[in-house]
């Protein structure tokens, strides 16, 4: 068990009071069923296909990440060292959980999974990352996908 | 996180986010988010528990099938089981690293101890099938030698053109790092990240190598350096304070 108070109090402070974008709009998309939905993966784990460019710094745009990557194709290029990466050495799906999607897509849990996943620098100033996330936005409407599952690291 | 929700729903694709950090999400106010009480690093949970890791995401996607809203936060329930130490494991058989060495023997005994752990980290490939080593394109022995060089006051260029020295020298870091952590958890036990990160900072030469390095590139005079050294090659949890 790892909570906010088992971090290093400079640290856990930090996390707690990072500053954020003020959203004044509260927008909220529903949708058919979860048996009806293609689910795509958005991380902020500046992940990586291997052989391609990690991220260097804070870069504000994304990496495109193919559902045919296989396990020993996935690489952690974020720039905090402050968080586990044993966890994702061990199982990817810790991280990129692409294997229980697949099952839930299987099982008919939800209808299907997505083409292409994609990959942010999460700890980059969000106003940057923006115009790039809006652009991706239209990528995964090419892509059918009316779902999003949006994991940090 | 919750600020890539806000811009996707804004679009018209709905979203839930995983939540590590409680009041960030509770800041930033995104459609639907599961807190989950994890590690920093794991958002699924355990690896290799895909019963588990099955929970959390299908507790996360439930989500959107919520009526009311926005903002919905909900709490995942139960902990990782497997973030307790295994009694089982023990760490690879390799000289332990002295406190303090000087630069030119902890460049020595860096080099020797990657090929002391080559045996282990051919067992965990063989485990896993995979291996998370390959940021900075070199080979694991070049890495070695590049962060040797460093410490011995030698700054190699880089190899890689768009990527500067500080920056390989960060991706050669976290891939030696990786290897280290894999041939460490090469194996039947399950060790916890805290004994992994214990016996990587406190007994090897490469942690060794990597605190000496941090303290001596943080005295340059290359902002660009001590902006590395200081903040992306020990974890704020394992600095040493000078």
């Amino acid at each position: 068990m790892t909570r906010l108070t088992d971090l290093p109090p400079a640290q856990a402070k930090r996390l707690a009071e990072l500053e954020c974008p003020d959203f004044e709009a509260r927008p909220w998309v529903t949708g058919p069923a979860l048996s009806q939905r293609r689910v795509a993966i958005v991380s902020s784990a500046g992940l990586v296909v291997r052989g391609e460019d990690p991220f260097r710094g804070r870069d504000a745009d994304y990496r495109v990440i193919p559902s045919t990557t296989r396990p020993e194709g996935l690489l952690i290029s974020h720039i905090s060292i402050n968080f586990d990466r044993t966890g994702f050495q061990k199982d990817w799906n810790v991280v990129f959980p692409l294997d229980r999607l697949g099952e839930l897509a299987a099982e008919g849990t939800i209808s299907s999974v997505a083409q292409t996943h994609y990959s942010f620098m999460g700890a980059t100033d969000p106003v940057q990352m923006e115009p790039y996330a809006r652009e991706l936005a239209g990528r995964l409407k090419q892509d059918a996908v009316d779902a999003v599952i949006l994991s940090p690291v | 996180m919750s600020a890539l929700a806000h811009y996707l729903e804004e679009e018209g694709i709905a979203t839930v986010a995983i939540s590590l950090v409680r009041p960030q999400t509770e800041n930033t106010k995104p459609p639907r988010a599961l807190w989950v009480p994890f590690e920093l690093g794991r958002p699924f949970g355990p690896p290799c528990d895909p019963p588990f890791q099955r929970r959390v995401i299908l507790a996360a996607l439930r989500l959107l099938e919520r009526d009311s809203g926005p903002v919905v936060i909900e709490d995942f329930p139960d902990d990782d089981p497997r973030a307790q130490p295994d009694p089982a494991w023990h760490p690879p058989s390799i000289p332990t690293a002295p406190a303090t060495g000087s630069a030119l023997s902890l460049a020595a005994r860096l080099e020797a101890e990657i090929v002391q752990l080559q045996g282990a980290h051919r067992l965990w490939v063989a485990q896993h099938g995979r291996t998370t080593v390959g940021l900075s394109g070199l080979a694991i022995g070049e890495c070695g030698r590049c962060m040797a060089e460093w410490l011995r006051g030698t700054a190699p260029p880089s190899p890689r053109e768009g990527f500067s020295a500080p920056l390989i020298l960060r991706f050669v870091i976290d891939d030696v790092k990786a290897y280290c952590l894999e041939a460490a958890a090469a194996g039947a036990a399950k060790p916890s990240s805290r004994q992994l990160g214990d016996w990587f900072w406190n007994e090897t030469a490469t942690g060794a190598v990597i605190h000496a390095l941090r303290e001596a590139l943080q005295r340059s005079e290359d902002e660009r350096l001590k902006l590395v050294a200081g903040n992306f090659m020990v974890p704020a949890a394992r600095a040493r304070t000078r």
